[in-house]
């Protein structure tokens, strides 16, 4: 290939990692020597297990792929000892279906496709019966993030992504009230995709985006979009600076990144605080079992100035009982009770008696919601930051 | 095609498209992300159909005649696109388009795709098309135009290839 590379080969010895990122398209085999001597010699150095890990390499023709599949099948052959873990992204589409082949061909070459196991708590998400709530969740914030929005520096007419956009709810309001230029709403669960999809569809909505992807590991191009969102998303992340990273690259220079999250043991209501506190402060523990911060609200300032963001602005909302009808609120809480003290606390291994103690916590705040002289609060940091131009 | 609807074609001199091997990349990524905005999934979408797309102008790039133009079109109806490339073709080309077409009947496409894309040495000048045939399922034909033209017309499916 002429000119600059289009691929990138970083080899990390002590992962025995060899990442391949960006397009390798080459006219002729020749033109990738610097990408085969440099994929043999890690080979030859490497014991155990060998990763390649093409995750991120977004196109591959078939000269490229026999040179990699050739040189790999070789060194299998000649040492026995040596198994290759070839590491692909269910988001790309062709990659897996190119390089099972050669581990159906070859007995010590695997193919693993990278996905659930960055997303600790997506089976929860996505089992839990978690659309109700996401829905509930969505129609409560909506109606403190739309006065919020423009102060973060949305404006009519910007182009958006909505990274983690889960059932897509808050793209279909955004779009109707900022009606931005293009909105690109990004998840990794294609059951709430294809939700998504249906309620766009039902409001008539047929200029959003939805798309499958990785927010680790976006296949989108470096300063596509004015404004940024991920809502309630960086919580559920065991790393969330490796999306923040992708929200930051993604973003034009002069364009801001935005993102909402809670810190749950701060959820209180009255009468039964006490039990309501203790439950709550419970809930941080049993999502930090699952390497899960759903404490991550006030560190959003940090987080952002370590990702390299400027001008960070940072709010605090309390989502409420008096917000609208005390039942949705009474609902949202009921969901949470569901999957927390569900399969969550059941899967942590949480004895019987801890359980019911626990439950009784979001009973007691179910009933301060509906209690006419009761109160109950969700509090959500919203926090933005402006990539550097 | 009856039923189908163009939506983009692309054409260009083939002198002009073979002198560097970049066009093939360039045009198969602009017309993959062109046409698939409105798809369910337009990355997703995008991404296959490129990969397919460059196969077909690779080979294209490598098998033509000396004058005039080359156009790539697609076309859709429902969850259908067709590709189409026309390209001048001489006695090499047609030669080998022909023995693409034979190629293309065999029963055991499957095995004939595999064999090839591990064969030793140059490799099967028709990896590319049985590539898009077996791994695609696209649906290929293959018929001369006007005596020194080549028309190739691929019809993928790609909404829901991957699950």
């Amino acid at each position: 290939m002429s000119g600059d590379p289009t691929y990138s080969v970083t080899f990390n010895e002590n992962n025995q990692e060899f990442i391949i990122a960006g397009k390798l398209r080459p006219q002729n085999a020749s033109d990738i020597k610097p990408l085969e001597a440099a994929l043999a010699k890690a080979l030859v150095g490497v014991r155990g297990t060998f990763y390649l890990n093409v995750k991120r390499l977004a196109r591959i023709n078939n000269v490229a792929f026999r040179v990699i599949a050739g040189l790999m099948a070789q060194m299998v052959e000649k040492r026995a000892d040596l198994k290759i873990e070839v590491v692909t992204s269910s988001v790309l589409g062709w990659s897996t279906r190119k390089f099972l082949p050669l581990a159906q061909r070859i007995p010590n070459i695997e193919v693993v496709e990278y996905d659930k196991e960055f997303y600790p708590g997506q089976s929860f998400l996505e089992e839990g019966g978690f659309i109700p709530i996401l829905r509930n969740q969505t129609r409560m914030t909506w109606r403190h993030e739309r006065n919020l929005l423009p102060r973060h520096g949305l404006t009519p007419g910007a182009s958006i992504a909505d990274i983690c956009c889960g059932i897509g709810d808050f793209a279909v309001l955004a779009h109707k009230e900022f009606k931005p230029s293009r909105l690109l709403a990004l998840d990794h669960s294609r059951t709430s995709l294809d939700y998504a999809r249906k309620v766009a569809a039902e409001f008539g909505v047929t200029d959003i985006e939805y798309v499958y992807g990785d927010a680790a590991e976006l296949m989108i191009d470096d300063n596509s979009f004015d404004f940024v969102t991920c809502r309630h998303s960086l919580q559920v992340f065991d790393r969330p600076e490796l999306i923040l990273r992708e929200l930051y690259r993604i973003c034009k220079p002069g364009g801001r990144v935005y993102i909402t999250n809670e810190k749950n043991s701060h959820c209180l209501g009255e009468p039964r605080g006490e039990s309501i506190q203790w439950t709550y402060t419970e809930v941080a523990k049993l999502w930090a079992h699952f390497n899960m911060d759903i404490e991550f609200g006030p560190k959003s300032g940090r987080y952002m100035m370590d990702a390299g963001f400027e001008d960070i602005r940072i709010d605090t909302f309390m989502v409420t009982n008096r917000d609208g009808d005390p039942q949705d609120f009474a609902d949202m809480i009921q969901a949470w009770e569901n999957v927390y003290a569900g399969q969550m606390a059941r899967d942590r291994g949480d004895t019987a008696e801890y359980i019911a103690k626990f439950r009784q916590g979001f009973q007691d705040h179910i009933h301060a919601a509906l209690n006419p002289k009761g109160y109950a609060g969700w509090p959500i940091w919203a926090a933005s930051g402006r990539k550097p131009s | 095609m009856s039923g189908m609807k163009p939506l983009l074609e692309v054409s260009m001199g083939i002198d002009a498209f073979s002198s560097a091997w970049v066009h093939c990349d360039r045009i198969s990524s602009y017309v993959a992300r062109m046409v698939s905005h409105n798809r369910a999934d337009p990355l997703l979408y995008a991404n296959l159909l490129s990969s397919a797309l460059n196969e077909l102008l690779e080979i294209a790039f490598a098998h033509h005649g000396p004058d005039g133009d080359i156009s790539c079109r697609v076309s859709r109806s429902g969850a259908s696109d067709i590709i189409e490339l026309s390209l001048p073709c001489d006695d090499a080309a047609l030669g080998f388009y022909t023995g693409a077409a034979e190629q293309l009947k065999r029963a055991d496409l499957a095995e004939a795709y595999q064999s090839a894309l591990f064969s030793p040495g140059a490799g099967d000048p028709h990896l590319g098309l049985l590539e898009i045939a077996v791994d695609y399922k696209a649906r290929i034909s293959i018929l001369p135009e006007g005596g020194n033209r080549v028309r190739v017309a691929a019809t993928v499916e790609l909404e829901g290839a991957v699950s």
